[in-house]
């Protein structure tokens, strides 16, 4: 505890300073839901097409994930700039924010982070993979709507490099599957032509190896991409309560939890996400697999090379789709994609409903440490219940690979008191 | 700003294509050349006229698995670089650029 000082300037610090605490458990959270969630992007089709046992599969995910986080020096303290307006052009928070010792800007990072993670938790429930990008963006657009108004937004860039709502989140989402897809497929389809005449069993072996390097390599683009964005926020919410002053570096301690956060998360494995990609979609084959991968190994890192980074999840979903496509008489399964689609389109207002509704919630309790500490209370009761939701039809190592069928809530209407 | 993002997103395609179906493509043609190369069962036959050897094939599949790994190991460069504060550039000159 801090030294009781000179009267109310130090009980706002000290209320800053427990909400900060709460921040970084809950960025860490989030840090753990992005990793489980997007095993499936790097590892759905190798293990879909027994490349990799599963377990082995998650492990070698997480450690890429893990040296990925490390490999990045870069600095992502601008992470919000793309969306919101409570930070100056150099990753500072904007001064007008934390007059109060930053407990206004801290109230709107964590409810922004659990309006993040409850639908990042519910996508997984339903298996669907969606952008956890897209999904902290979101969130920091609702609270950020909530506490500072909707001058606050970021909607278009100024007509240079892209940017705001527009040019970082929507353009990018409408053309990363379709790049991924047309990539994907484009090399597909040469691969089995390429490939006929030649006996299965000796192309095996070779597929079997392109997958698992293709996989990889996603994997470790991944950890330098994502990790940084959660080492992002948690050092502009030090910044604000005046834990930290640099806005050209991150404390070491930032970096090592959150690479441990999200390759703990990988390893968990978001087996229910993972089952969707492998086995949902198409019935993958391994050259579709290492056709897939590899698109989107080079898509994702062709786009943040150029300055114009593309959804991990997004990307990956096209080229799977795209790998179903250029397959000749292969089945796609054109209804599953379309609820993935329809999962994205309501990524950002979604997880913005509920940044906003939790920080309002939190204003309403006077915006201090009980208004904090009652939304981290919302994220833990629903985090609780959607597992234990999961847990009637649980998804595991053990039957990820299982023949695909619809899920059951889909067809019960039809069946009542039928088959089931 | 659209013009820009067109542009730039046509450039991602095209290289994406370039590198993301070309691999892949290459990596296929490794195993072809090398069933070629090996003959035997390693390629389809109709019963009893197992196909002939052949070297030339077996030195064609070394080049494109050796062109293919290469590929990748760039990606890796790419990754690695870029997050330690440096660019790989092609274009002649030294391979890796510190960022501005």
């Amino acid at each position: 505890m801090r030294a009781a000082g000179a009267g109310s300037t130090v009980g706002a610090v000290d209320a800053a300073t427990v909400i900060l605490v709460l921040v970084v458990v809950v960025a860490l959270a989030f840090d753990f839901t992005n990793g489980f969630h997007d095993t499936a992007n790097a590892m759905a089709t190798s293990i879909a097409t027994h490349a990799l046992p599963p377990k082995a599969a998650v492990t070698l995910s997480a450690v890429l994930n893990l040296v990925g986080a490390f490999l990045s020096v870069e600095v992502a303290l601008t992470v919000t700039n793309a969306v919101v307006r409570i930070q100056e052009p150099d990753g500072a928070p904007s001064p007008d924010l934390v007059q109060d010792g930053g407990a206004g800007l801290l109230l709107i990072v964590l409810t922004g982070l659990v309006g993040a993670i409850v639908w990042n938790l519910l996508t997984w429930l339903l298996g669907l993979p969606s952008s956890s990008s897209h999904a902290l963006f979101g969130g920091l657009v609702g609270a950020t709507v909530a506490g500072l108004g909707w001058g606050a937004v970021h909607w278009t860039g100024d007509g240079g490099d892209p940017d705001g709502i527009l040019g970082k989140v929507v353009i990018p989402a409408v053309a990363s599957p379709v790049i991924a897809g047309v990539v994907a497929a484009t090399g597909t389809w040469f691969v089995y032509r390429v490939t006929v005449g030649v006996a299965a069993r000796s192309t095996e072996r070779g597929f079997r190896w392109g997958q698992i390097g293709s996989a990889s390599l996603v994997s470790l683009a991944h950890g330098t991409n994502d990790a940084q964005k959660t080492m992002g926020v948690i050092t502009l919410a030090l910044i604000a309560s005046g834990h930290w002053t640099s806005t050209t570096a991150i404390p070491l301690w930032v970096k090592v939890c959150c690479a441990l956060a999200i390759a703990l998360g990988t390893y968990l494995g978001g087996w229910r996400i993972i089952r969707t990609l492998g086995k949902g979609l198409i019935d993958i084959a391994p050259p579709q697999g290492m056709a897939a991968e590899t698109a989107s190994a080079a898509t994702i890192l062709v786009s943040s090379h150029l300055g114009l980074p593309l959804s991990t999840t997004q990307v990956t979903t096209g080229s799977v789709l795209g790998a179903g496509v250029g397959r000749p008489g292969a089945t796609v399964r054109w209804r599953v994609a379309g609820r993935m689609g329809v999962a994205w389109l309501i990524t950002m207002p979604a997880a913005g409903l509920v940044g906003a509704a939790t920080w309002f919630l939190a204003h309403a309790l006077g915006g201090g440490v009980l208004g904090a500490a009652a939304v981290v209370l919302v994220l833990v009761v629903l985090s609780g219940a959607m597992y234990v939701r999961s847990r009637r039809d649980a998804v595991h190592a053990g039957n990820v690979n299982d023949e695909w069928q619809e899920p059951a809530r889909e067809r019960r209407p039809a069946a009542a008191g039928g088959v089931r | 700003m659209l013009a820009t993002e067109t542009g730039m997103l046509g450039q991602v395609l095209l290289v994406s294509l370039a590198l993301g179906a070309g691999l892949p493509v290459l990596f296929g043609l490794g195993l072809r050349a090398t069933a070629w190369g090996t003959g035997g069962d390693a390629e389809e036959h109709a019963a009893g006229e197992a196909p002939r050897p052949h070297p030339l094939g077996r030195a064609l599949g070394v080049l494109c698995f050796a062109l293919t790994v290469a590929g990748v190991l760039l990606g890796i460069t790419v990754v690695v670089a870029s997050g330690l504060g440096y660019e790989v550039s092609l274009g002649g000159g030294p391979l890796l650029v510190e960022k501005a």
